[in-house]
This record gives structure tokens, C-alpha cells and sequence, in this order.
């Protein structure tokens, strides 16, 4: 696919539109490791923001090297991470960023992403984040139950385009993992940065109280079933 | 080497069986790369074996060196003993418990110092001039092959130099290629170091680094790519060569030599995509991270706020479109199937009449059948109807026959009567008998 296209019929008619448009609404990232549907949106771009904003969705084009659709109404559907989702995120960032990664071409496994969890909240305070609404306390179940939170955080993730799941234990990440630290980059102060952030909708700030997402409903299954609870009954998800 | 799953299979079990092991501590690794040096230097004089003796000074010498601490002449012996049993050093002299021995290094232990010891790594000068060897070769074996006549001439002038020396050569093609491989792990190692100890001081050098062995691979690659073609192609014409002449040797060592420039030819290819990936990778975070994070603040930023230590908690936003729906098409329901029920099995089948089975009267009846048929004495009778029985059973049914006779005739018993054989191995005493009851 070198020619860009001259329509947007021409768009819509080429062989890997409807994938890539199906993906992109599921909110996958689409980088350079998709090799023929980062191509197609490289090539059509200028025809699909239009297109997309007729749905009220941004196109996005980051400069590390990666496409999402970025909704800014209601239209299409949206939905913002659950917290469990962004304490494993960004503790990929931080391995994504790490020169120790350049010696495996960015491939990890999963017992370094909990390492490193757990060494940059501390042990404990991993623990109760991965287990909130937990009131009685064993640490083997939290243990487990945090094992089994990371890793279905991380195939979250992977359905996103964040990373490429390998075998059992290892797994790719990828460069829309940068996404996670947009609040913290460049010269401007962190506070304004988040603040624009959450201005142009490409985040939402989490409060004591935040709204459940489905994937945070799913959270409270797992932990559930880990200890014979049935999750406490909650609002149905609204951004 | 085994072919087939099975064989591969023989072969593990075998080892298993014998319960193959290594188990070597670096002093030991240390000692044998000392006798290995020793053994080959051309500096001292070589020794092609070592008396005890000179065993235990070596290993003194490398302790020294690797483990200063350690206490020295009971531990040279059972390091000797130890490579002994590992099959790294073999007793080469037949004085038995006569005089002290003499050892010298096994093929194991130089394979294995050699590994640690030497950087045998492709190059495009080894690669071409190795390369350059087998082609000569083999155009001499093909040359040889045309004008081969008989199967001694074939073993001797093209079996026989396949198996040996173009073989030894493509294996040091494929030995270099592994040298190569290990090369790439560590040179994949000294990137990640050089970025740890200086981050942004540290872009030029990766970057050297990158562009020389993605140049040497792309080297190595292309003439891959343009000699493993002719290899085959020669290859080729001894195999047919060899199938016309009949030669199943021959045929067989072409065959499996050139499965193996088919691997060393899909080594480079595999190798180069391998790097071609890796080289995007590196390249990828030498600019986005590394360049546009000089000082590394954005690594320390986003860990605190991972810690919970700097600014709110965010989440970031994503499309989610629900699925399309599909609706199903409307099919008319089945009727409703009948309710499961347990099939009801009888406690005990209906009893059948059968008519009674009698051997008695079965045999009385022969008996009787046998008299008027014409018989006339008990040996007679008696062969006629324990005739058909297996051997083992006609002594007791000779029994029954003669009480049969008794039941159904008057038998004529004399006070002194004749032993007669009623078959090869049964006597029994002759009555003669009258008309039946």
C-alpha cells in the first residue's frame, strides 16, 4: 500500500478497512508492529479524521509512532481504565523506558511487571490496591488475587494495543504504552499538563469515589471468586 | 545423530538409562582450560599427556589463581577424579596400578574449553573463504562421481570425502554461525549496559554499534544467499549421480549435507529479519526515549506518580463501541421432545425350557448303537466311542463304556480273559458280549 488514497470511497473499499476501523472503535492502538494497518492509516489519515469526526472521534496520530481513536462525545462509546488497569499500564511504561528492556528488543515477563509494581508501591500497598473492597485480609489470597488481577489487566491491555501477548510468560510492549506518561512529559508542571489533558478528553482524574467501569466490575469478580463474596452491587458505568 | 522421532526417542531413553550427567564447578572449568592450554600452546612444549604429577602442579597452579582460600592436595585428587568420572580426562597408559598413570584431555573436555576459550564467529572473510573450500570440493567429488565405476570407487573417492571432509566443513560453517549467534546475545547485552551507565552519553556508540553488525549481517546474508545455491546445485548432480550408480551411501551423505546448507542458508534470512527487528526497536527508543529524555526526569516523574507520591490518579479514555448486533433469523421452533425417561431393565431374564442333557444316556445310547451295529467285545466297543475323545479323557470314559456294556448286554466274562488294546495307549481287559436287552 504506497499511494495514499485519493477518496474517501477508496478508503472504505481497501482490503483492511473494515479490521482496522472495527479495532480502532474498540479502542486499539495501532502502531508501526501492525506493519499493513498502520501503513493503511498512514495513507488514508487525512481522509479518516474527517470521517471520524463526523462520529465525534479524534483520529490521533502520536509522534512515537502509534494511531487511536480518541472520542470526544458520546456517540461512539467510551470508557476510561479502571485503576487496576493503569497501576499495571504505567508500570510497563516505566519498563518500556528502562534500558534493561533494550537487551530483550522490549520483550518482558510478567513476573518483572509485578516486581515492578511491587517495588515501586512497596509490597503491602500493592497488595491492597490489587484487593480494594477486601475486608478480611490473608495475604496469600491478596497475593493471589493480585497475581490473577495483573494478569488479566494485562490482557486488557493487549486487546488495546498497549502490548503483544507472547507465550505464557512473556509479552511485547509496545510504543502506545507512552500514552501513559503524557501527564508527566514535557517541560510544563505535571498539574497543568493533567489538567489540559483532561480538557481535550484523553483522561479522566479519578476521585474517592469513582464511577465503575465494567473492567473494574470485572475486578470485583475475581475477587469474588477468590474468596466466595459476591461483589458488592453498583451503577452501571457512565463517562 | 537420529533421524526419526523414534530414534531421537531410543536415543533420550538411552541416555536416561545411563543416567548422562555434567557437573562441573568453575575451578574445574579452570583446570581443564589450563591442561587444554598446556596441551596445545605451541610457546611451551606440548604435551600430549600428563602424569599425575604434573596433573596436581596445574591444578595447584589454577587454584592459586580462582580460589586462593582453598586447601590444595586432597582436592587436586578429587578434582582429577571427579573429570575422570565425567569422562573429561582419560588414563592413556596401560600400567594399571603398575606405575602412576598418565591422562590426557577427551574430546568432551577440549569441546568444552574450546566453547569458553575461543571466538569462533563468522566473518565475511571466514565465511567466503570456508564457502570457497566447499565449492572446490565438491566440484572435485562431482568430477569424481562422473568417473566412478565400481563401489569400492565409490566409497573411496566420493562417499567417503563427503562424510569426512565436506562435512567437517560445513560444520564449521554452522559452528561459526552459533559463535555468531552468541556474539549477537552479548553485543544485545553490552547495548543495554552502555545505556544504563551513560543514558544519553551512550546514543553515538549504540548507534555504531547497531549500523556495524546490521552491516556485517547484511554482508554475511548476501553471500549466503549467493553461494548456498550453488552448493545445492552440486550437491544435487552427486546425489543424482549417486542414485544412478546405486550408491546408497553417497546418496544419502549428499542428501543430508545439503539439508544442512538448506539450514545455514535460512540461518541468515532468519538471522537478518531477527535483526531487522531489533534494530527497529533500539532505534525506536534511542529517539523516543532517550533523546527526547536527556535527564531521565520523566522516568523518575512517572514513578512517583506510580508510588501515589505526585498528583491525582488518572485513568486513561478509550473508544468502546459496542458490538453491532446481530439479530437472529427467526426459525420455527422443534417440537418439544419427549421427557427423558430411564430405560426399565428386568431383574432377571425370562427362563427358556432346553431340553436335559444326559451323558449317561448319550452314552448308553452309543453303546447300544455300537452292539448292534455289529460290535462284539468290549475293546471294540470301547475303541469305536473313546476314539473320538482327547487322550487324557478315554481311561475314565473306558470305564464308563464297560459299565454301559454292562447295563445294556450280558457280557461274557471268563475267569481268565486276554488284554487287548483298545487304542495306543489303553489296555483293558476283552469281554464279549451278546445281542442288547
Amino acid at each position: 500500500m504506497s499511494t495514499a488514497f485519493a477518496t474517501l470511497e477508496d478508503v472504505i473499499a481497501a482490503e483492511p478497512f473494515p479490521e482496522v476501523d472495527l479495532s480502532l472503535r474498540r479502542g486499539r492502538h495501532v502502531d508501526a508492529g501492525d506493519r499493513d494497518w498502520y501503513t493503511f492509516l498512514m495513507d488514508a489519515q487525512a481522509l479518516l479524521e474527517g470521517f471520524y469526526a463526523r462520529y465525534g472521534c479524534e483520529l490521533i496520530h502520536k509522534s512515537d509512532g502509534y494511531f487511536y481513536l480518541l472520542p470526544t462525545d458520546e456517540r461512539l462509546g467510551r470508557r476510561h481504565l479502571s485503576s487496576g488497569e493503569m497501576l499495571v499500564g504505567q508500570a510497563l511504561t516505566l519498563l518500556y523506558l528502562d534500558p534493561k528492556a533494550v537487551e530483550h528488543g522490549g520483550v518482558v515477563t510478567r513476573e518483572q511487571v509485578l516486581a515492578e509494581l511491587a517495588g515501586a508501591l512497596g509490597t503491602e500497598a500493592f497488595l491492597r490496591a490489587m484487593n480494594p473492597k477486601r475486608k478480611r485480609y490473608d495475604a496469600r489470597i491478596a497475593e493471589e488475587t493480585a497475581r490473577a488481577k495483573v494478569g488479566e489487566a494485562l490482557r486488557r491491555l493487549a486487546a488495546l494495543g498497549f502490548i503483544e501477548m507472547g507465550d505464557e510468560a512473556n509479552l511485547r510492549m509496545r510504543p502506545a504504552l507512552m500514552r501513559f506518561a503524557e501527564p508527566v512529559r514535557g517541560g510544563t508542571e505535571p498539574a497543568k499538563a493533567l489538567a489540559r489533558l483532561v480538557e481535550e478528553g484523553e483522561l479522566v482524574v479519578l476521585t474517592d469515589d469513582p464511577q465503575e467501569t465494567t473492567a473494574e466490575r470485572a475486578d470485583a469478580e475475581i475477587d469474588a471468586d477468590s474468596d466466595g463474596v459476591s461483589p458488592d452491587d453498583e451503577d452501571e458505568e457512565t463517562e | 545423530m537420529p533421524e526419526t522421532r523414534a530414534e531421537l526417542h531410543e536415543v533420550v531413553t538411552s541416555l536416561a538409562a545411563r543416567g548422562v550427567a555434567l557437573d562441573l564447578s568453575t575451578l574445574d572449568l579452570c583446570f581443564l582450560a589450563a591442561l587444554h592450554y598446556r596441551a596445545t600452546h605451541p610457546s611451551l612444549a606440548s604435551l600430549a599427556s600428563f602424569t599425575e604429577e604434573q596433573l596436581v602442579a596445574v591444578f595447584d597452579e589454577v587454584r592459586e589463581v580462582a580460589e586462593p582460600e582453598a586447601h590444595s592436595r586432597r582436592r587436586a585428587s578429587d578434582a582429577i577424579r571427579r573429570l575422570r568420572e565425567q569422562r573429561m580426562l582419560a588414563r592413556v597408559d596401560g600400567s594399571g596400578v603398575v606405575r602412576a598413570g598418565e591422562f590426557a584431555l577427551t574430546r568432551l573436555a577440549t569441546g568444552i574449553v574450546e566453547f569458553f576459550l575461543e571466538q569462533e564467529t563468522l566473518t565475511r572473510e571466514s565465511l567466503t573463504l570456508l564457502l570457497r573450500t566447499l565449492l572446490a570440493t565438491l566440484t572435485d567429488l562431482a568430477l569424481a562421481a562422473r568417473s566412478a565405476t565400481s563401489p569400492e570407487s565409490w566409497k573411496a573417492t566420493v562417499a567417503a570425502p563427503l562424510a569426512v571432509t565436506v562435512a567437517d566443513l560445513v560444520d564449521g560453517i554452522q559452528r561459526r554461525q552459533r559463535g555468531f549467534d552468541l556474539q549477537q546475545e552479548q553485543f544485545q547485552k553490552e547495548i543495554a549496559a552502555l545505556l544504563q551507565t551513560d543514558w544519553f552519553g551512550a546514543m553515538d556508540r549504540c548507534q555504531d554499534l547497531l549500523d556495524s553488525t546490521g552491516a556485517t549481517l547484511r554482508e554475511l546474508n548476501q553471500v549466503l544467499l549467493r553461494d548456498a545455491h550453488t552448493l545445492s546445485a552440486a550437491l544435487q548432480e552427486i546425489q543424482e549421480l549417486a542414485a544412478a550408480a546405486d550408491s546408497r551411501e553417497a546418496e544419502e551423505g549428499a542428501r543430508l549435507l545439503m539439508d544442512q546448507v538448506d539450514r545455514i542458508a535460512a540461518w541468515g534470512s532468519a538471522r537478518q529479519r531477527a535483526w531487522s527487528e531489533y534494530y527497529q526497536y533500539v532505534h525506536r527508543f534511542l529517539r523516543d526515549v532517550v533523546r527526547l529524555d536527556p535527564s531521565r526526569v520523566l522516568t523518575h516523574r512517572l514513578h512517583e506518580r506510580l508510588a501515589g507520591k505526585a498528583g491525582a490518579p488518572f485513568a486513561l479514555v478509550v473508544a468502546d463501541a459496542p458490538p453491532l448486533r446481530l439479530l437472529r433469523t427467526d426459525v420455527a421452533k422443534p417440537s418439544p421432545r419427549p421427557p427423558v425417561r430411564r430405560r426399565r431393565v428386568p431383574v432377571e431374564a425370562p427362563l427358556a425350557d432346553e431340553p436335559a442333557r444326559d451323558p449317561q444316556a448319550k452314552l448308553t445310547a452309543d453303546v447300544r448303537a455300537a452292539v448292534l451295529a455289529g460290535a462284539r467285545g468290549l475293546c471294540e466297543v470301547t475303541a469305536e466311542i473313546t476314539g473320538q475323545l482327547p487322550p487324557e479323557d478315554r481311561f475314565i470314559a473306558a470305564g464308563r463304556v464297560a459299565q454301559a456294556i454292562a447295563a445294556v448286554c450280558r457280557p461274557n466274562a471268563a475267569a481268565d480273559r486276554p488284554w487287548l488294546p483298545a487304542s495306543d495307549d489303553l489296555l483293558i481287559e476283552e469281554w464279549t458280549v451278546t445281542e442288547p436287552r
